[in-house]
């Protein structure tokens, strides 16, 4: 056999296979301008108000919003595995905002994560779940945000590990994760529930936070609402893992969804906050709806037997309990620093908290919630009403709330003891 | 009762009081600080702060049992009316202050900025002030003396008292 | 109102004369009876106002209180420049009902204008007795006699001493009516910005406060309130507080619960306690979701009629009519520090150290509720918290008073909970103000028609009915029915009277004896809303008129002062030369102006705010006032009290309302009820100060409140149309606009 000539022909076929594979890879990360306009279109007042009220819906100031006095103006660092990506200006300026972005613009970015100019957004921004609204619902907030005053705020540059600061790398992020299919709904299931489960897979993207990741920061859609994490607090899971120690009614979690607190159940901190804020600004009927169908998946937990059932102070520790010294520390902490409000339960003010037995963090899988909580507490948004807790990072020390955590985990929910805390205790107090 | 030991401004103490005393109450009531003022007991107002190991915490949330072998420093700690600390003589030289409830709280949170941060910019100074509440209106004078004793500190020399 | 006052034409002459850098003041015109000014007329004794020690210390005493106003400075300085010493050498007390003359309250803005004036002619009057009895005894005639830090010197050398001169009874003198002659030499005080007496040892932990003070075998009190006024006491269980540690006695009178320990935390978990052993019936006492304006609109109300100029209602002109209605929330005072108390009953005689801006009607309001004499009592006054009105204090000396004589022989001192002064403390009262004017073909106002229908603004001590622990005792005093202060102070209708040159005009005081919260008065009472609404309504009028909002502002000015505050606060924020960014919706300018109860300082004002409505934030970006306040004693002093109560104002302007439901108040802390913060604080704030010598002092306190919340709304409108008529302007309220 002549052996040069063999070597000839696999070289060849690799060459071309290469080509080939260096077109696909370039028809995948590549994609064109799309031409600016000149002239605003004009908006019926209809139309913007829908677009509003999807607005909240879609929570879009949470990240587009940093600074409450330049609403959409964008500027907000977001810590991803992949680097600091910022949320961009959404006002329609025209220099450093959407101001020439057409409808189709809008909607491409809305739909596959393209820029005008056809640079690839960070999923960051949540489009593979936007990518299933309506094309009316698109063109509804296309009039809102075209017709929000206009900011000048030019983009801050993000920070990403390499080689994540290569843009077109996330259309292959997009192959694996992006499903623009029409979202559709379930014909054994009311309007309402439908309406519910459009409005939370497609505009609320609570999957986002609710459901787990995968190692390249996509959805695990083989365990959906299992639970995932938002800004380093975890999202319990909504089906029939929820950690919650009581059940959620309906009604409870229609009034947790537009007022952040329900009667036995834990006030929302962290980012929750924010969704909240978010939904008692949307129309009533919607939040009805998503509570709808977050309910029919909640319900799904099978009922249990926690001490959220039982009433009164959370006990001392067992005079044998192997790790004794920091149950007391733990317990000392709780008696000294917690009880004087959590024992009280709730009242009309901030002074009187709902019994630890009854708080989700708890029962968490992961304790990050409740660290976050201790450290930092829940303050009302600003210049709103609301309820308070303050934050003890300065007033306990790291081991203290790992002790504290601790001895709330096993004395407070029964739950068997967090394997990570003492690391997870380090790694919120790093600086 | 139990007998804690605590470092306060420098100096030990030793105090007889409950576990879940908190410490605003032990500084005012047994120690005769009356520096750190009772505000709302809750955490909201920031007349109570103090500094535990440099940071500022409410002294009506630390339980007095938890403080351990921390350091405490208070307003006294800063200076005294003979002879004031820069943030303490920036106070009075721009009159920050109409009824003054809530300034020994606002130097205290101001001196924990200023050990940390020695030039600060104003949205830094107005960020690390906002758990301070103050009732009066007395905010832009307050502003004005925190970034006067930042410059004060800027001109003198490394490791100067704050 | 005139500002025009008589002045002495001998002594302009002398003034003239002499050419010396003195002071000339306008005497206010007093009657031919020979009526003291101010608060010398109920005290005349130069002795009750200053005295000179052996020694040589000179005190002075007056009837007034350090609010955090910088009073006790100003007072040092006006009796420091009259004696002709340094403000450091006096020693000052102030209100004490055993040692002070009885100033009333400490409030109105009227410190300077009572007081101070008082202080200045007895200190005067005093200087010019010292002079003669120096002449005397070095045998010169006066004019050879120069005066230097507290003592008289001849130019041959010999000295004597203030404190060598009164030995005796020499200053047990009446205080004449006539002016004293003016002091010789250059000023020693007055107009300078001495630095505030009081405020190193707030920042270096000095005891200032009340609630700093420590007696002792002092004790320590909680009282449990009931969870609303209508709230009735079922049971309480006190067996499980009287064993904790400490409780040394639990007190129930009626509804009145409290407790006493050796500890505070010790007494504030024994009320934690003792509250959840107590059982209450809450009953729907409180309208559930009103708006305020069907609130108060429902109210019965009497009608005063406080203007009635020309023939309003009949004017027919082409112009255009305008209608607008304004309405005010309840709000809180919000004291940083929440009321507290020390009372100690000995031997049948109380001591009550309070914080109350009247501690001579406060202990008339507390010997009845004690059933005692009013000489049984002495009430001092120690400075609490910013109280911007009547707060808590008094109600809080009532409960140190009554447990005081539940324990007899301890001080008690009763704190007040943070939770407790929100809930509890009297309201600012909400307000509801119907406009109507009409414009002239010439673009002036022709025709006004204003009514403001609003609760009682003051329901002070007084009478024991008005101290919350007396309407709960088994055997209550009832709150006595309110009635209004009479115009020009006015309550409710405070700066409800236009100062512009309107020839036909009416006013109405719709006033509301009863309310469904216990309302009293808060800094500005009526003005703040008042001024409010006519300083926006005017925006209106002048948006109508076609013109510039200062230039139709000026157009109904008659007061010069008026004028040049107004001019002044214009040209220093560059009022003609504004331009907003194009297109934007997002900034915008507004301007007020108004004379306090038309008769005290003037203050105008211009700022610039950012609006975004979809977040609700409004926030002002610049602020530049204007301030006429007569003669300046302390410049520093006006600047912050304007600069605060322009900060003030804006934090209740754009936060701030009182929430409640069927049975509760709700904003009972921080969280609830949330006031400005540092990040929302404007960027820059100037105060401009226009100084009058010789003319009467006037207080700032009170002054910029209603004029803040007028540029705010007046700005907001300028930058995106939404002209916002319900105060506050808060994010929920600007969101749905």
């Amino acid at each position: 056999m002549d052996l040069p000539r063999r070597k000839r022909h696999v070289g060849r076929w690799l060459l071309a296979a290469a080509v080939v594979l260096a077109c696909v890879a370039f028809a995948i990360m590549w994609r064109p301008a799309i031409t600016p306009q000149t002239a605003t279109p004009s908006f019926d007042q209809a139309r913007i108000d829908r677009g509003a009220n999807l607005a909240r819906l879609g929570m879009c100031a949470s990240c587009h919003t940093p600074d409450l006095a330049k609403p959409f103006a964008g500027g907000k660092p977001m810590e991803t595995p992949f680097g600091t990506v910022h949320s961009t200006n959404i006002t329609p300026d025209n220099d450093t905002g959407i101001g020439r972005w057409s409808l189709e613009a809008f909607t491409r970015s809305m739909r596959k994560g393209v820029s005008r100019d056809g640079h690839l957004l960070y999923p960051a921004f949540p489009y593979n779940h936007y990518t299933r609204m309506t094309q009316a619902d698109i063109d509804d907030l296309y009039a809102y945000f075209m017709t929000r005053p206009a900011i000048h705020a030019p983009a801050r540059d993000n920070d990403m590990i390499f080689p994540f600061g290569f843009r077109p790398l996330v259309a292959f992020w997009n192959v694996l994760y992006l499903d623009d299919s029409a979202w559709q709904p379930d014909p054994k299931q009311s309007a309402e529930w439908n309406r519910g489960a459009y409005l939370a897979d497609a505009v609320a993207h609570c999957a986002a936070c609710h459901t787990p990741r995968t190692m390249l920061g996509g959805p695990d859609l083989s365990r959906p609402l299992d639970g995932g994490e938002a800004e380093d607090w975890y999202a319990p899971a909504l089906n029939a893992r929820s950690p919650s120690p009581l059940p959620w009614t309906r009604q409870q979690l229609h009034t947790y969804l537009r007022t952040g607190i329900a009667e036995d159940h834990a006030a929302a901190g962290g980012p929750m906050q924010d969704v909240v804020m978010h939904l008692s600004q949307a129309d009533e009927r919607d939040v009805a709806a998503l509570s709808a169908w977050t309910h029919s998946h909640l319900a799904q937990a099978p009922a249990r037997a926690t001490p959220a059932q039982q009433a009164g102070s959370l006990p001392t520790p067992k005079a044998d309990d192997p790790d004794l010294q920091r149950m007391q520390t733990g317990y000392a902490l709780y008696a000294n620093a917690c009880a004087r409000c959590h024992d009280a339960g709730r009242g009309v003010g901030s002074g009187a908290a709902l019994p630890l037995q009854k708080a989700v963090a708890l029962y968490d899988p992961d304790p990050r919630s409740l660290i976050h909580l201790v450290d930092e507490g829940i303050a009302p948004p600003d210049g709103e009403p609301g309820r308070w807790m303050p934050g003890y990072r300065t007033i306990l020390t790291g081991e203290q709330t790992g002790a504290l955590a601790a001895y709330l985990r096993k004395y407070g929910a029964g739950q068997p003891a967090w394997p990570d805390l003492d690391d997870a205790v380090r790694k919120a107090r790093a600086p | 009762m139990t007998t804690y030991r605590l470092q306060v401004n420098g100096k030990q103490h030793a105090v007889d009081t409950d576990p879940d005393t908190p410490l605003l109450y032990v500084l005012r009531n047994d120690l005769e600080l009356s520096g750190a003022k009772f505000g709302c007991g809750l955490g909201q107002c920031g007349s109570c702060t103090v500094l535990v190991d440099d940071q500022p915490a409410m002294s009506c949330l630390v339980p007095v049992s938890s403080v351990g072998r921390r350091a405490v420093r208070t307003v006294e700690g800063l200076g005294t009316g003979d002879k004031p600390g820069v943030l303490q003589q920036a106070f009075i030289d721009e009159q920050a202050a109409q009824c003054g409830y809530c300034i020994a709280g606002m130097i205290v949170q101001a001196t924990a900025l200023l050990e940390r941060t020695p030039r600060p910019t104003d949205a830094q100074i107005r960020a690390h002030m906002s758990p301070n509440l103050c009732r009066c209106g007395t905010h832009m004078r307050i502003l004005r003396a925190v970034r006067r004793a930042a410059d004060v500190l800027a001109k003198q020399p490394a490791g100067a008292k704050r | 109102m005139s500002a025009q006052l008589p002045c002495n034409e001998g002594r302009r002459r002398f003034l003239a004369a002499g050419g010396a850098l003195t002071l000339s003041f306008a005497m206010p015109a007093w009657s031919a009876s020979g009526e003291l000014p101010r608060s010398l007329d109920k005290t005349p004794w130069l002795d009750a106002w200053i005295r000179i020690g052996a020694d040589d210390s000179i005190t002075v005493f007056t009837g007034k209180v350090e609010l955090g106003q910088g009073i006790k400075t100003a007072l040092l300085q006006v009796a420091a420049d009259e004696l002709r010493v340094a403000p450091g050498r006096l020693l000052l007390v102030t209100a004490d009902t055993e040692r002070t003359p009885d100033e009333g309250l400490t409030a109105g803005s009227n410190s300077m204008k009572d007081s101070g004036t008082a202080l200045r002619h007895a200190a005067g009057q005093v200087r010019a007795r010292l002079t003669d009895l120096a002449a005397a005894r070095l045998s010169v005639p006066a004019t050879n006699l120069t005066l230097k830090d507290g003592a008289f010197a001849t130019a041959d050398g010999r000295r004597v001493t203030f404190g060598q001169l009164v030995t005796g009874q020499e200053l047990h003198v009446r205080a004449t009516p006539e002016p004293p002659p003016p002091a010789p030499g250059p000023k020693t005080a007055i107009g300078k910005s001495v630095p505030r007496v009081d405020i190193p040892p707030k920042l270096t932990g000095g005891r200032a406060y009340i609630q700093d003070l420590r007696l002792p075998q002092m004790v320590h009190a909680r009282v449990v309130r009931p969870p609303s006024q209508a709230a009735r006491l079922l049971d309480v269980d006190t067996a499980a507080v009287l064993r904790m540690p400490g409780v040394l006695k639990v007190v129930r009178d009626g509804r009145f619960l409290a407790v006493i320990a050796d500890g505070e935390y010790r007494a504030v978990k024994a009320a934690t306690t003792l509250a959840r052993a107590t059982r209450w019936d809450t009953p729907a006492s409180l309208p559930a979701h009103p708006d305020i304006a069907s609130l108060i609109r429902a109210q019965p109300a009497e009608p005063y009629s406080i203007l009635d100029r020309g023939a309003p209602g009949s004017i027919k002109t082409s112009g255009k009519t305008l209608r607008a209605s304004f309405t005010r929330a309840f709000q809180l005072h919000g004291s940083i520090g929440p009321s507290c108390a020390v009372a100690q009953l000995v031997d049948g005689h109380y001591t009550v150290w309070t914080h109350s801006q009247g501690v001579f009607p406060l202990r008339g309001a507390l010997a009845e509720l004690l059933g005692v004499k009013d000489s049984t009592i002495r009430c001092i006054h120690l400075e609490g918290a910013g109280c911007y009105g009547h707060n808590g204090a008094d109600d809080v000396a009532a409960d140190a008073a009554l447990l005081a004589r539940a324990l007899p022989g301890r001080p008690v001192r009763v704190q007040w909970m943070r939770e407790e002064e929100h809930a509890w403390e009297p309201l600012g009262a909400a307000m509801v103000v119907d406009v109507a004017a009409t414009l002239g073909a010439d673009g002036r106002i022709a025709d006004w028609q204003y009514a403001v229908l609003t609760p009682s603004h003051n329901q002070r001590p007084g009478k024991a009915g008005n101290l919350l622990a007396a309407t709960h005792l088994a055997k209550p005093f009832a709150p006595p029915v309110p009635k209004p202060s009479p115009q020009p102070e006015g309550s409710g209708d405070r700066n409800a009277i236009p100062y512009y040159a309107i020839p036909n005009a009416r006013v109405m005081h719709h006033f509301q004896p009863r309310a469904i919260l216990r309302t009293s008065a808060l800094r500005g009472l009526g003005a703040y809303c008042n001024v409010f609404a006519i300083e926006s309504f005017m925006d209106e009028l002048a948006r109508a008129a076609n013109a510039d909002p200062v230039a139709f502002r000026l157009r109904h000015l008659t007061d010069p002062r008026a004028i040049d505050v107004v001019k002044l606060a214009a040209s220093k924020f560059g009022w003609d030369s504004y331009q907003r960014p194009q297109g934007s919706t997002r900034r915008g300018r507004g301007f007020a102006f108004a004379r306090y109860k038309n008769l005290l300082a003037y203050c105008a004002l211009a700022v610039e705010v950012e609006v975004a409505l979809e977040t609700g934030l409004v926030r002002i970006v610049r602020a530049q006032a204007a301030v006429d306040c007569g003669e300046i004693v302390t410049p520093d002093g006006v600047r912050n009290q304007i600069e605060g109560g322009i900060v003030q104002s804006t934090s209740w302007t754009l936060l701030e309302k009182v929430r409640y439901d069927e049975q509760h108040v709700l904003t009972v802390d921080w969280a609830s009820y949330p006031i400005l913060r540092f990040t929302q604080v404007p960027d820059t704030v100037g105060v401009h100060l226009i100084d009058r010598p010789g003319q009467p002092f006037l207080g700032t306190g009170e002054a910029a409140q209603g004029p803040t919340a007028a540029a705010i709304a007046n700005a907001v409108f300028d930058a995106c149309g939404l002209r916002m008529r319900d105060l506050p302007l808060d994010r929920q309220r600007m969101r749905r606009a």
